[in-house]
């Protein structure tokens, strides 16, 4: 029976990667910080069958322990400051979890078990003001906020360790991907969990950004298969994973709205820019200049060719069910909470 | 008002030069240096002091701030770090901590503090993919080590702060640069010592990797003269430093030992190359594989032509008044030992 460690594993891609570990017959080891309560996060449903080892991405002595506890063949790091906002506001913490914290983990295995194989979670948040559309493997990096800085490091000393101590050790750069348990802070689960609240009266509108930015959107329970399978392969290397499609913020508000039952039209534009429920006439979507970005990225486009061609990766939840399902499951999130 | 100039590491090569050449430019200048355990009057003496001491280190913030609120600088030039590779295998976080997280360290300090100051990162040609063709600004990166990978983390989160809080910050792409300051580590320093050594009849024979291995080897002296002028244009921008004149390390080793009048004659190849001299025949040079970094092809030039043509940077010293002056103050720093 194969070990897996999972860093990060409260969180989004943690709790879909841990669930198909499971099902693969994986004993899954998940790392988590101490808290004053006790929180699962995302992995609450499986707490009685993950083994919770208690860790912290910059002390290296309990990454440590966490591998000679697991005695993990596979480890996956997920841990991560993630949001990117936040990374002006908390750079050093940003760069202590998300780049330092890589290189704790990799010295900790080289240490404990330098067999075991590592995935690195990298990110096209480092292609930034990208140097060429789509964004593939061997496309330069740019980076445009502390947060992928950090991770542009991560992916680097992957590499360094892979090339020089022989690790199997493999960086996978995934294009954005959600789900029904994406953190609300991101755009895309704010935008379905404000639909669903204006849609229950429980609120008339929501404060957005640019909407102009183009993401290319996936299922996150799709990619964390990504992430398994390049940890199967003969030799390790570093992916793309994406959808090959890009599309504006305010695509995803449209199509958020629609999945709610509330056509919206578009008006004006710049920082006066609103949507309009074309049933009531009321603005249910407005622009406020304070959540722009210092430097934004204005475009992502992944071409995922490679992973499809050498790890037989497919994308199976398209960018429409993706919303249809986010949206569903918050308007029942909702219902339940306001019918307390 | 004289203006005002804090400078990291100011202790090492890079750092003596700057802090010499603003000082005699005008400058008041500010040095940052770590608290040791031994005590400053054990320092080398004759140590010039071209500025004023400040405590601090690279590994902790509020240090830095005060640094900066005390020293209000116009100017910030960030050189320290741990620059030996090997060093960075063995201790991979620290190199992260100090050359990485050191910078963002420092620029948060300025963004807070001193946001109008112009500020330079010393960055690396160690960020970059080996290449037959010169690299340029735009050539891609490919680091191999902890050291290049935290190195490049500091020359992005430095053009980040530049994009994001419109701060004068700068990055300056150095290709190696050398002078009689460089530390007995470098394969340079460790040519010239050996060299000196070996002709003094201190040292029986000189132990070396890949003599092939190419670089693009500048004067420090020259080097952070064009830093400085990075600082003193209309916009921040990011800079390749280099001669664009490679050399091999087997181009290094003839230099030096030309300059303290011995000739090599080379015989055989790869791991068994040896130098002999050309007078007595005595073996002087040997490959020894454990100083190997790269059984692969291992050349490192760089594409001057942005500097000189939007600063008007050219280096005044050749690869021969290099390797001459470094020989010269080897020679004379054993001599003067001996009598």
């Amino acid at each position: 029976m194969k070990h897996a460690l999972i860093t990060g594993v409260t969180g989004q891609d943690g709790s879909y990667l841990s669930e198909l570990l499971l099902e693969k017959g994986y004993e899954v080891y998940g790392l988590m910080r101490r808290k004053s309560v006790v929180d699962y996060g995302n992995v609450n449903h499986l707490r009685d069958k993950i083994h919770f080892i208690y860790a912290d991405m910059t002390d290296v002595v309990s990454l440590i322990k966490a591998m000679q506890i697991s005695q993990a063949d596979e480890v996956y790091n997920l841990a991560a400051q993630s949001f990117v906002a936040t990374s002006w506001d908390t750079p050093l913490g940003t760069a202590d979890i998300d780049a330092l914290g890589v290189t704790n983990l990799l010295e900790a295995i080289r240490t404990v078990k330098p067999e075991a194989r590592f995935y690195q979670a990298s990110t096209s948040e480092m292609f930034g003001l990208v140097q060429e559309i789509p964004q593939k493997e061997t496309t330069p990096f740019y980076p445009r906020s502390p947060y992928s800085v950090a991770k542009l490091y991560g992916h680097w000393i992957t590499k360094n360790y892979r090339e020089s101590y022989g690790m199997f050790a493999c960086s996978g750069i995934l294009f954005n991907h959600e789900s029904e348990r994406r953190g609300k802070e991101f755009v895309t689960r704010k935008i379905t969990d404000a639909v669903a609240r204006i849609k229950l009266g429980a609120q008339a509108c929501v404060e957005l950004g640019s909407m102009d930015a183009k993401r290319d959107w996936g299922h996150s329970s799709d990619y964390v298969k990504a992430m398994w399978l390049m940890l199967q392969q003969n030799a390790p290397d570093d992916f793309v994973v994406a959808t090959n499609e890009t599309r504006t913020v305010r695509d995803f508000v449209r199509a958020a709205f629609t999945a709610a039952g509330i056509p919206v039209e578009f008006r004006g534009s710049g920082l006066e820019e609103t949507a309009v429920d074309l049933a009531t006439g009321k603005t249910v979507v407005r622009v406020n200049p304070k959540l722009f970005r210092p430097a934004e990225v204005e475009l992502l486009l992944g071409d995922p060719s490679k992973a499809e061609a050498v790890l037989g990766w497919k994308r199976e939840i398209s960018f429409d069910e993706l919303v249809d399902r986010m949206v569903k499951n918050d308007l029942c999130l909702v219902a339940a909470e306001l019918s307390q | 008002m004289n203006k005002r100039a804090l400078i990291t590491g100011v202790e090492g090569q890079d750092g003596y030069y700057l802090a010499r050449q603003l000082t005699r430019q005008g400058y008041d200048v500010f040095g940052i240096v770590r608290k040791k355990a031994r005590h400053e009057l054990d320092e080398r003496p004759g140590t010039e002091e071209n500025y004023q001491k400040i405590y601090a280190d690279m590994m902790e913030f509020s240090s830095l701030y005060r640094c900066v609120q005390d020293a209000r600088p116009d100017e910030i030039y960030n050189l320290a770090g741990l620059s030996e590779i090997p060093i960075s295998w063995k201790q991979p976080t620290l190199t992260a901590e100090v050359n990485a997280v050191g910078v963002l360290r420092i620029l948060e300090a300025l963004h807070i503090c001193a946001p109008q100051a112009r500020f330079l990162q010393s960055s690396t040609s160690e960020i970059f993919a080996p290449s037959l063709s010169p690299l340029d600004e735009k050539s891609p990166v490919a680091t191999r080590n902890p050291y290049g990978s935290a190195k490049l983390y500091g020359q992005w989160i430095t053009t980040n702060y530049r994009e994001s809080y419109q701060m004068f910050a700068c990055s300056a792409i150095l290709f190696n640069h050398e002078s009689p300051r460089r530390g007995v580590d470098f394969v340079t320093r460790k040519i010239t010592a050996s060299a000196t050594r070996i002709v003094l009849g201190m040292q029986d024979v000189l132990e070396l990797g890949n003599l092939d291995a190419v670089r693009d080897w500048g004067s420090a002296e020259d080097y952070v003269y064009a830093m400085w002028l990075m600082l003193q244009q209309d916009a921040p921008d990011d800079y390749v430093i280099a001669t664009g004149e490679p050399h091999t390390v087997r181009d290094f080793v003839i230099a030096a030992f030309q300059v303290l009048g011995v000739s090599l004659a080379w015989e055989g190849g790869g791991f068994d190359e040896i130098a002999r001299d050309r007078k007595s025949g005595k073996t002087l040079v040997r490959v020894n594989p454990a100083f190997y970094r790269f059984p692969r092809e291992d050349v490192i030039i760089g594409n001057p032509a942005k500097a000189r043509e939007k600063l008007g940077f050219r280096p005044k010293h050749t690869f021969e008044d290099i390797v001459e002056e470094i020989v010269k103050n080897d020679l004379a720093a054993l001599t003067r030992g001996r009598s």
